[in-house]
């Protein structure tokens, strides 16, 4: 895909002083998006992704660093910006004493249009969200899920090239969450280019085509979740064994020293082992385990997911982060 | 004019805001009527006290209440800011093209338009009191009570981007808002006040305006107490604008 990206940041930075010193909220980001992408941004609260997309929708200015977003500077040109993006916060945006109708035109308006077109567009986004039966009512009254969908709808008013979504979800329940990801997927269906950030692990496999993993300020891996997951992973392999004291400390060490073991590890009292090529692995395992005289007890395969590649990357899982993810 | 329009569209926004929860204004009539009813009999006994020599002690009380009406009705307006903050309509209108004087200055014309209702209101309802209202006088008046209210307004609004957090602001709003009123020679004319209370009175905007307000209830209008008023209003107002339109084009809420 050579078309010219949406966003390009090239060495992003913003460090902020703190009583610890400074902290390097951004150190140094790289990423491009491409026209009709989700993509997504991964990683634990803290990281910087709120931060760089403070930068990118102009909020705050960067410290250094280049990041161009619709074809305009950010530094530069924010105003243009302004014109080209839609954006989400994790608070929303919508006022609340106000109809969900009411606000959608006011966005209109602000953004230079007339009344008229204002009120149509405000029509067009009430169907495309699925508002109609609520747009007439005042926003306290909504349940959150409808009132992020509101949220979404104003961040679409001015119809953007790209519309920036921080943490989406959070806060919605099951059902609200799926709801708006089919929303968020009907959307690039329809042409948007969408950049989204997420700290939820299964949020950013299922919406992006594309994914950035943030840790301390830094990317520590991009690429598709296939090719993510691919680059980290093999299949895996949980065994419980008998005699799980004696033998899987033993059968660890022998493991180790073998060719078609990538990686083993102690879990407890199982044994996780994962490799290249799962049917070659196969009957070589059993046979040392025979050799050994150690009886399987149960076998758990797993696939791998983004955790996993989390895990390599950073060096910790997302998951004991997030209780919820 | 961008900038026209958006503070138009903020304003109409701020103010149905306020016609559908009229309570508001409701509440802020109370307070003056309060005032009237249960402090103003207390000073009847000190016509012809020094700093009480001017007929009816409505006339000196009555305009003391109006500049405070104006202080009050700006200076708590930080709460609903803070809401906004937190519910993140001011991010979400800052990453629009809206002019930033506009999202300040659709705020604070609505914060002008309720107290200008609530001013005329109870200046007219204290007639039949006994408070004697020049007209003219008035007129002049009414500009010094809505500079009052657009400093404290904006300074209310620019604090609760700032501070982000109830908890933080309460203090800091109680604690300009009690000094400021006593100071101000509303209850008691500061001409009753030892040297030193008087000095650091100078230094407090609302109570140039009493004073004032005092002499153009009563209709002297050409009186150098009136110019100083001006002289001090003008100058606060335009700094503290400026200042809050600074803050909003700056935060990080």
């Amino acid at each position: 895909m050579p078309a010219e990206p949406v966003v390009l940041t090239e060495e992003l930075k913003k460090h902020f002083p703190s009583k610890a010193g400074t902290v390097k909220a951004v150190d140094g980001v790289n990423l491009d998006v491409q026209p009709g992408e989700i993509f997504g941004f991964l990683g634990p609260n803290g990281a910087g992704k709120t931060t760089t997309l403070r930068m990118l929708t102009t909020l705050i200015p960067p410290d250094s660093g280049k990041a161009l977003v619709a074809g305009f500077d950010v530094a530069r040109e924010p105003d243009k910006v302004r014109l080209n993006i839609g954006y989400v916060g994790q608070n929303g945006g919508s006022d609340r004493p106000a109809k969900g109708r009411e606000n959608l035109i006011l966005q209109g308006r602000l953004y230079g249009m007339s009344t008229a077109d204002a009120r149509q567009r405000a029509d067009e986004l009430i169907r495309l969200l699925d508002l109609t039966e609520f747009a007439d009512r005042i926003v306290h009254t909504y349940s959150g899920g409808q009132r992020r969908r509101l949220d979404v709808a104003i961040g679409l008013v001015n119809r953007p090239k790209v519309l920036f979504l921080d943490e989406p979800t959070t806060g919605l329940d099951p059902q609200n969450r799926v709801n708006l990801w089919t929303q968020i997927n009907k959307l690039q269906s329809e042409g948007a280019t969408i950049f989204l950030t997420t700290h939820y692990l299964d949020e950013a496999d299922a919406l992006s085509d594309r994914l950035a993993i943030m840790d301390h300020g830094k990317i520590v891996a991009e690429g598709t979740p296939e090719e993510l997951k691919r680059e980290v992973a093999h299949d895996c392999v949980t065994i419980g064994v008998s005699d799980w004291k004696e033998s899987v400390p033993k059968l660890v060490e022998t493991l180790g020293e073998r060719d078609f073991v990538l990686d083993v590890t102690q879990e407890e009292e199982r044994l996780k082992l994962c490799v290249r090529d799962f049917a070659a692995a196969l009957p070589q395992l059993m046979r040392l385990l025979d050799e050994r005289g150690v009886k399987l007890e149960s076998v758990e395969l797993s696939k791998t997911n983004l955790d996993d590649v989390f895990l390599k990357k950073t060096g910790y899982s997302l998951r004991d982060l997030t209780p919820e993810g | 004019m961008k900038i026209l329009t958006d503070t138009g569209l903020l304003f109409k926004r701020k103010m149905l805001e306020t016609l559908r929860n009229p309570i508001f204004i409701i509440i802020s009539m109370s307070t003056p009527i309060v005032y009237l009813v249960l402090f103003a009999p207390l000073l009847n006994k000190l016509v012809g006290v020094q700093g009480f020599n001017s007929g009816h002690v409505l006339n000196v009380f009555i305009p003391g209440l109006l500049v405070i009406v104006a202080f009050l009705s700006g200076l708590f307006v930080g709460f609903t800011m803070i809401d906004e903050v937190k519910n993140g309509v001011l991010e979400r209108m800052r990453v629009t093209p809206t002019s930033r004087f506009a999202l300040l200055a659709g705020r604070v014309l609505r914060d002008l338009v309720n107290m200008t209702v609530v001013v005329v209101f109870f200046a007219l309802i204290a007639i039949p009191f006994g408070f004697h209202l020049n007209f003219f006088g008035f007129l002049v008046f009414l500009p010094l009570l809505g500079m009052m209210l657009i400093t404290t307004s904006s300074f209310g609004n620019a604090l609760g981007v700032i501070l982000g957090d109830e908890d933080k602001l309460a203090p800091v709003v109680q604690g300009v808002n009690l000094p400021v009123i006593l100071l101000s020679g509303m209850l008691l004319p500061m001409e009753l006040a030892p040297v030193w209370l008087q000095v650091i009175a100078h230094f407090n905007p609302a109570y140039y305006c009493v004073v004032a307000g005092r002499l153009l209830a009563i209709g002297h209008i050409y009186q150098p107490k009136v110019l100083y008023a001006y002289l001090f209003m003008v100058p606060l107002t335009v700094i503290t604008v400026a200042w809050a339109t600074r803050t909003f084009r700056r935060a990080i809420s």
